[in-house]
């Protein structure tokens, strides 16, 4: 076995890919001699395994996600539980039949300390203790010391069992060496919407483990109507891109589960990813609340040990996205090629009728036309020459296509949004909105957005949260389009939200059949799409208009409140300044050194009798304000101001789950009629 | 150093050493004929200024809108005003309708440029500043308490600073510029000038040069106050019996080129008045440039920095600011001639690219939107040069002509653009 594997380090990949791994065929023909198990084992930054911790990171994401996609797929309620398990080194090295070796020639290490360096940390310690003993000679608080930390050296690698179970599909028996064992081969290549890349996820965490720990991955599954659970112990051929059987076995199912577990020991890195994980783990717990997950740590250390439970907030799932077929302004010449080489239709007519969405026959018949005379309707498919394919994909450039429609794409759902962000974050006020479907390069994509304020959890300013086709991402955020449209193109302001002292949650959600993402990580998209830029800004603002009128309503109840104080407050200065003058005037009156007429003298009369006095006037117009105010309060009321929102519903578990109901959807709600 | 440097270059051209230190010096005529090309000036503006003795004011011309102007009041009748409105506030009190003040509006939409008058005045829009409303309860108050304030300095006929005033409520005031923005709104409901209400600014604008005048009965020879001048009184009411012997008045907008001149006595060379404010202009010293243009009937050439604030500045002195349009008729000083330093002197007196700075997007911005102004559109001269500002996207500061020497703006700059009757 491979066991000094994990200290080599990971080859760094040779050269720069551009081209994306997603058709298998284009790669295949690049690396001849090398499988594609090899291919990704050198360059696994691009599923995102670039360092221990970040491959934590992905290995339990890939898993929650398959987890997730495969409850979703036989709908029914995902509950998934994850628990990540700390392994100390010589537990480790039990595991792998190592024996514990003392170090013998210790200057060897790269952590060994010279005398040198011992006698610096000596005196160090020493002086951190003077002050110590001084700080409690003087009575202050003593802080306690942090230990200093067990030196580590890079050679200490910390290893992780990460163990994913769910209640989705299972896996037919004797498929399951081959979903596991074999890179690039998968359920997930249709063009529809998904979660998952390229078929990655699971295969990338084996390579991950056999580069790491050399430990193989162990599955438990069992379907629905099946009487036995499949369990299989594999490790996969990299050179071979074969998966490498232990263990595969059917054994007994004593509790009629159903679902799958899979475990699997890779190096890692908690402390650095711990957050991160935690953070993925409450935004997928957003945008999947009709998901109940269940994250557990554990560790030797108790007081690390980290147990979160999500719970579930509806049941209401949204629909699996349907495959679509491929729209003619977003096909290539290798796309065209292998659509030919798939298709069951046997003229050109047939073809491309029925292997692209929007073009209807007649439209079919106007492009046949327009290619040339060397083109007709009735010609075979399969012999279209290399020339006329290049024709064909030159005029599915240029014509003019209906945009598709979005029906295929499942998006979480302004209301299962909005209950996420309710559920996570507990916000003072929350604002979701849906947008139609639009169109980038042939590819349809739905833009939903919340925007919450307030809440537990949530630091000052914008907190972005960013979902692509119901995935959290967590990483390059300053490049995306989400950041910078909430960042820069929004302003808050008008909305009378405060950038800098509310806490705002921005979320939004972009789902697509081809998310137009930059880098190779996948972990964002770029901000020089137009037509989606525009569409985040328009799904954002329209949440931030509905917040607005609750926020002015907000302002206008505090000010309801606040009014007679405020107004009162003034009534001595004003009041104090017009006596002044009064009196003043009524003593030049009184010493005839003015004169007024009439009506002012005799107000002047009364002030100099003192029967007009400060107090008459405070009082007067205190009278004065609290007529305003009570008229004030009830234009208010009439308003409709004083009446309160509806509050939310609050989502009871059901007990017995006896599904005698049936749905009625709509985008928006649904009806649930019980029998 | 650099001058020296430059000297040993040029020695090799065999130019005059004169010509290498100062440019343009060769240009210079003796100062005889400059002081007779000035002398035709002065004597053309006083020509132009007693052919239309009265100037136009607001009541000569026919306007479609109705404009709102305040007036110079005495004490007796500021204190008057106060109490009627006073009295008419206790009346609505005691009736149990509260009270409030009606505004006049000095928001830029109230304002309109006149060109027959060739300054900025104010509409007639007011808006009703009740009691009894969250929003304006705050202001209302401070205005009670001002206007008692200004009863109280009628009555014992004192002066007080802007300062005084907020001191004495700092606790309703919170900060100067409250008591300040409300005192503006008072004159303007009182419907007189802000001198009448005995509140002055502190002293910031000074004098130097061939003027004497008396202020508060006291003779000031603005010759003999040394290097700074004299700083120009508060209040012009104490000002009067103004003399002088200059040709001109020259406006300088920054204490730095004002202080040159001063040292350098340029007032001796070429009889003249200088002033300035030292930035933004204050009440007292437009005050003061208008009563000097109105009595000895000078021309005033300004030199301000080439860039929009210097211009902008020029503006308010021209024709008023938006903030006390309701008293441009007695703040504005008709007829002030650009003199420099204007963006096409940048090229023409060669200022070196080091000592011009690029302007910022605000700068741009400021001057495209003055290009827009009226008083700007009415002036072609200054069309072009502001559009060459704004094309070139550099600015530079009267200093930019210490380049060639400290000396050199009062030396050759100002002399040969005198000669060259220079100005827009």
């Amino acid at each position: 076995m491979e066991t000094g594997s994990s200290s080599e380090g990971s080859p760094e990949p040779k050269k720069g890919k551009s081209k994306t791994p997603r058709k298998p065929k284009a790669k295949d023909s690049v690396l001849k001699q090398k499988s594609p198990a090899e291919f990704f084992a050198e360059n696994k930054n691009i599923a995102g395994f670039d360092n221990p911790g970040k491959c934590l990171y992905t290995t339990v994401r890939e898993l929650v996600e398959n987890s997730l996609d495969s409850a979703e797929s036989i709908s029914e309620l995902p509950v998934v539980e994850v628990t990540i398990e700390e392994i100390g080194k010589s537990k480790f090295n039990s595991m792998i039949g190592l024996v514990d070796r003392e170090r013998v020639d210790e200057a060897l290490y790269d952590d060994h300390e010279t005398a040198k360096a011992r006698e610096r940390r000596l005196a160090k310690e020493a002086k951190a203790q003077e002050i110590q003993a001084k700080n409690a000679a003087l009575g202050k608080k003593v802080k306690e010391t942090t230990a200093s930390k067990g030196m580590k050296g890079r050679g200490e690698a910390s290893f992780y069992r990460v163990t994913c179970k769910d209640n989705g599909r299972g896996m037919p028996h004797d498929d399951i060496p081959n979903m596991f064992g074999r890179v690039l081969s998968g359920t997930k290549y249709g063009l529809k919407q998904t979660r998952g890349k390229f078929g990655l996820g699971a295969k990338m965490a084996l390579i991950w483990s056999k580069m790491s720990t050399g430990l193989p991955i162990e599955i438990s599954s069992s379907m629905r109507d099946q009487d036995y659970m499949s369990f299989c112990r594999l490790d996969i051929d990299i050179h071979r891109n074969m998966p490498h059987i232990h263990v595969h076995e059917k054994r007994e199912n004593k509790d009629q589960w159903c679902g799958a577990e899979i475990q699997i020991v890779i190096e890692g890195n908690w402390t650095t990813y711990r957050s991160k994980i935690l953070h993925y783990m409450r935004q997928m717990a957003v945008i999947t609340p009709y998901a109940q997950f269940l994250f557990k740590f554990i560790s030797d250390a108790p007081e690390k040990n980290v147990t979160i439970k999500f719970a579930r907030r509806t049941d209401v799932m949204p629909p699996v996205p349907l495959e679509t077929k491929h729209h003619p302004s977003s096909v290539d010449l290798l796309l065209i090629k292998r659509l030919i080489t798939e298709t069951s239709k046997q003229n050109l007519l047939q073809f491309l009728q029925h292997e692209f969405v929007n073009i209807g026959k007649s439209y079919a018949e106007r492009l046949i036309g327009e290619m040339g005379p060397d083109f007709s309707p009735k010609m075979s498919v399969k012999s279209l020459t290399s020339q006329q394919i290049v024709r064909i994909n030159q005029l599915f450039r240029q014509a003019k296509f209906d945009d598709p429609s979005g029906d295929c794409l499942s998006p979480a759902g302004e209301y299962n949004l909005r209950l996420g962000i309710i559920k996570e974050l507990h916000p003072d006020m929350v604002a979701t909105y849906s947008g139609s479907a639009q169109v980038f390069e042939g590819h349809p994509f739905i833009v939903e957005a919340g925007v919450s304020v307030g809440g537990k959890d949530v630091k000052q300013g914008l907190n972005i949260f960013r979902f692509a086709n119901r995935i959290p991402l967590l990483f390059e955020q300053g490049a995306d389009v989400v950041t910078r449209t909430a960042l820069k193109r929004i302003n808050w302001n008008n909305y009378k939200i405060n950038q800098t002292q509310d806490k705002i949650g921005v979320f939004v959600s972009i789902v697509s059949t081809k998310i137009p993402f930059k880098g190779t990580g996948k972990e964002y998209i770029g901000d020089d799409i137009s037509e989606i830029a525009t569409a985040v800004k328009s799904a954002v603002q329209q949440c931030c208009i509905q917040l607005k009128s609750k926020i002015v309503k907000k302002i206008q109840a505090r000010e309801q409140q606040e009014r007679k104080r405020n107004l009162s407050k003034y009534i001595p200065d004003a009041t104090n300044a017009v006596y002044d003058v009064l009196k003043e005037m009524a003593q030049l009156h009184a010493s005839k050194k003015k004169r007024y007429e009439n009506e002012d003298a005799e107000i002047l009369k009364k002030v100099s009798a003192k029967l007009i006095t400060k107090e008459t006037l405070r009082q007067k117009l205190a009278e004065h304000v609290e007529k305003v105010d009570y008229e004030m309060a009830l234009e208010y009321a009439t308003h409709g101001g004083a009446s309160e929102e509806p509050k939310e519903a609050i989502y009871i578990q059901s007990l017995e789950t006896e599904p005698k109901f049936i749905d009625l959807r709509s985008p928006i709600f649904v009806f649930r009629l019980f029998q | 150093m650099a001058d020296k440097g430059k000297r040993k270059r040029r020695r090799a051209d065999a130019d005059s050493d004169e010509e290498t230190r100062l440019p343009f010096k060769n240009k210079l005529k003796p100062d005889s004929a400059i002081l007779e090309i000035l002398k035709d000036l002065t004597a053309a503006t006083a020509a132009a200024s007693s052919s239309s003795t009265k100037t136009l004011t607001l009541a000569d011309i026919d306007l479609d809108a109705k404009c709102r102007e305040v007036t110079e009041l005495n004490l007796l009748s500021v204190q008057s005003e106060i109490e009627s409105q006073i009295l008419k506030i206790a009346r609505s009190i005691l009736a149990g309708n509260g009270f409030g003040f009606d505004v006049p509006s000095r928001s830029a939409t109230n304002q309109l440029y006149v060109p027959e008058l060739d300054r900025i005045v104010l509409k007639d829009k007011t808006t009703l500043r009740p009691y009894a409303n969250i929003s304006t309860v705050r202001k209302t108050t401070i205005t009670t308490r001002i206007i008692q304030l200004v009863h109280q300095l009628c009555a014992k006929n004192i002066h007080v600073t802007k300062r005084d005033l907020f001191y004495t409520d700092v606790k309703l005031f919170q900060d100067q510029s409250q008591s300040d923005t409300v005192l503006d709104d008072v004159s303007c409901i009182l419907g007189c000038t802000r001198s009448s209400l005995n509140v002055i600014a502190a002293e910031k604008g000074v004098v130097v040069g061939r003027l004497i005048f008396s202020d508060n009965g006291d003779m000031i020879d603005c010759t003999k106050m040394g290097m700074g001048g004299k700083a120009i009184p508060p209040n012009i009411d104490r000002v009067g019996d103004m003399q002088s012997d200059a040709l001109f008045i020259l406006l300088v907008e920054k204490d730095a080129a004002y202080m040159r001149l001063a040292e350098d006595r340029f007032y001796n060379r070429f009889p003249c008045i200088i002033i300035t404010a030292k930035g933004q202009p204050d009440v007292a010293t437009r005050l003061f440039l208008r009563k000097m243009k109105m009595e000895l009937k000078l021309p005033v050439l300004a030199l301000v920095d080439s860039d929009p604030y210097g211009l902008k500045i020029l503006s308010v002195y021209g024709c008023g600011s938006k903030n006390m349009s309701y008293d441009s008729s007695n703040l504005t000083t008709p007829d002030i001639k650009w003199l420099g330093v204007r963006p096409s002197d940048l090229d023409k007196y060669k200022i070196p690219e080091q000592c011009r700075l690029p302007m910022t997007e605000q700068d741009i911005k400021t001057g495209k939107d003055l290009l827009e102004e009226d008083f700007v559109k009415k002036n072609p001269g200054w069309v072009e040069e502001l559009s060459l500002m704004v094309k070139t996207k550099q600015k530079a500061e009267i200093q930019a002509l210490s380049t060639f020497g400290f000396q050199y703006l009062s030396e050759v700059y100002l002399p040969l653009k005198l000669q060259q009757q220079d100005w827009l």
